[in-house]
């Protein structure tokens, strides 16, 4: 019988642990590393150019200065935005039709909604894929097991360690970068934040699948490269299904559309979530969407906030087989 | 105890195919005492130790752990256990893992620091506990194993192997423990090949052959006497033969 205080007891120091296994295998400081180039990265970026304006008669869409409409908004001095954005403490010079602030937006949705959102969780979930495995070896595990912690507590424990870990890790990056950003261009978007919970979310989802691959096989190889290829295929099934519901092929049979929308609400949505970060940031403004989620959106039929609920579902889906596996498993 | 306990590993695709470990043992380990468990390789001792802590569950028969089932968790709070070869987080120091290993014990977080400390000392470990594990010799591992085996000051000791790799002061050690857990009247599991060590800190033994217990007694029975087998090996040698040919 496992009674509450034990699992707290365990999954803590399990979560404990895990961030000392972090500290250990360098990984905590490579992490910090990156964080710390962003940071300076973004300590080196200037823009200059008119403020964010709300005029009344702005023109919603940027254009470039030859546009006759452009050029129509300039004679009638409706402001337009426009200015000079400098990288590297000065070293590279660009010039930019947006605002000061469109600018900033423009590095924060690079930093997070691409760099962080897609490269850092990727890496993240390759570089903690063998964090389990090495766990539940044989060899390491069996003195635990011994112990009288319910089993579910140490895959959950240990599960939870890594989220918290790479939370963290999410925390420095976006908090680093917002304030390297701000104090150089004085320009400070709240919106920004958003990325933390996003990043973690995306994370865990996929960690949660790493998870039951590392309970099933013990093999960091097909935690690390199983997770990669879910990754892939969600992604695709993401796309997908957003591009045939906005522009419904005459072909497509009902099954096939069926199948792809339970396909869709099953399975985590990654670009989902880089949309929801995408609208955060009011990236519209001065970036192209993803074609597919912006017709999807455009449909009327997206719901960011399900889409949300439903990938966490799926995680903790995920961990509870995992968990169901690991709890009878001979040793 | 274990009443009439079989283990089948499943072997082959789905599990079709199994290769039977433990085969119908029926054993008691009176409490307060120290009980060697010895075997030729692959006679499922092992497997035998890990029905008993859970690790794996039997394919038939009942086994009962302090006299509670061993689906009961809380039970192995009184257990404690060393095993042969153990492989600890080698980032962790041998205090932390102590302490880490206490705290998944259940040992109040008050009492795990001086309890650490006291056990690290009587290791012999106490001028490394800042070391990471990876600097540790196998020697060093195993006393380690039995500062984490002696952490919930528990009513059963399971040792598996213990001496393996241990240097002279450390078998000392071991038998000083096992003779302490004697005189406390609680009870010790020895599994072991080493037959002196059996015969210097064991009561009582089980001689598993084949999975299946081709003997049980007091150790004091199978040692030399006038008329008999002049060593324990040699009064061992035709119980492994028997059980091997049954």
């Amino acid at each position: 019988m496992t009674t509450v205080p034990s699992a707290v007891r365990t999954v803590r120091w399990m979560v404990r642990d895990t961030f000392r296994q972090s500290l250990a295998t360098k990984l905590f400081w490579v992490m910090l590393g990156i964080t710390l180039l962003a940071t300076t990265f973004c300590a080196g970026v200037r823009v200059s150019g008119t403020p964010l304006t709300s005029h009344p008669a702005e023109i919603p869409m940027r254009l470039p200065a030859n546009d006759p409409e452009r050029k129509k908004a300039d004679a009638a001095y409706i402001p337009t935005g426009g200015g000079e954005m400098t990288l590297g403490f000065g070293l590279f010079r660009l010039k930019t039709p947006n605002s000061r602030d469109d600018g900033v937006r423009f590095v924060q949705l690079w930093f997070a909604g691409v760099l962080a959102d897609t490269g850092g969780v990727l890496l993240a979930l390759l570089w903690t894929a063998g964090f389990l495995p090495a766990f539940l070896e044989p060899q390491a595990v069996t003195v635990l097991l011994a112990k009288p912690a319910p089993r579910w507590t140490l895959v959950v424990g240990k599960y939870l360690g890594v989220v918290l870990f790479v939370a963290l890790q999410a925390v420095l990056f976006v908090g680093g970068t917002w304030l390297a950003l701000g104090l150089a261009t004085g320009v400070w978007h709240a919106a920004y934040w958003v990325a933390v919970p996003l990043l973690v979310v995306h994370f865990g989802v996929f960690y949660a699948v790493s998870a039951f691959l590392a309970v099933a096989t013990r093999s960091t190889v097909v935690a690390a490269f199983g997770t990669l290829l879910f990754w892939v295929v969600c992604w695709a099934v993401n796309l997908t299904h957003h591009s045939l519901a906005a522009h419904p092929p005459e072909n497509l049979s009902g099954a096939a559309s069926s199948l792809l929308a339970a396909g869709y609400w099953i399975l985590p949505k990654p670009v989902d979530l880089s949309g929801i970060f995408f609208d955060a940031l009011g990236a519209a403004d001065f970036s192209a969407k993803v074609p597919e989620l912006d017709a999807f959106q455009v449909v009327g039929e997206w719901q960011p906030g399900l889409s949300v609920l439903a990938s966490v579902l799926f995680a903790a889906g995920m961990l509870a087989i995992a968990v169901y596996e690991f709890k009878d498993m001979d040793y | 105890m274990f009443d009439n306990v079989g283990k089948t590993y499943p072997t082959g695709p789905f599990g079709r195919g199994g290769v039977a470990a433990v085969r119908g043992v029926s054993l008691t380990v009176p409490a307060g005492t120290a009980f060697g468990l010895l075997g030729p390789n692959r006679a499922g001792k092992t497997t035998l130790v890990k029905l008993l802590l859970s690790l794996c569950k039997p394919t038939s028969g009942t086994i009962t752990r302090l006299g509670g089932p061993t689906s009961d968790r809380r039970t192995l709070a009184r257990v404690g256990y060393m095993h042969e070869n153990h492989a600890f987080p080698r980032y962790l120091s041998a205090a932390e893992l102590l302490t880490f290993y206490g705290g998944l014990t259940g040992v109040k977080t008050a009492d795990l620091r001086p309890r650490v400390d006291k056990l690290l000392e009587r290791v012999g470990l106490a001028d490394r506990r800042r070391e990471p594990i990876a600097r540790f010799s196998k020697g060093m591992v195993q006393r380690l194993g039995l500062a984490q085996a002696l952490l919930n000051e528990p009513e059963l000791l399971i040792l598996d192997e213990p001496t393996e790799g241990l240097d002279l002061s450390g078998r000392q050690l071991l038998r000083d423990v096992v003779a302490e857990f004697r005189a406390a009247g609680k009870t010790v599991l020895l599994v072991s090949h080493v037959l002196p060590e059996v015969e210097a800190l064991c009561d009582r033994l089980a001689v598993l052959v084949a999975g299946k217990v081709a003997h049980e007694g007091a150790v004091a029975d199978l040692l030399p006497k006038a008329g008999g087998p002049p060593t324990l090996e040699a009064a061992l040698k035709p119980i492994y033969d028997r059980g091997a040919a049954g």
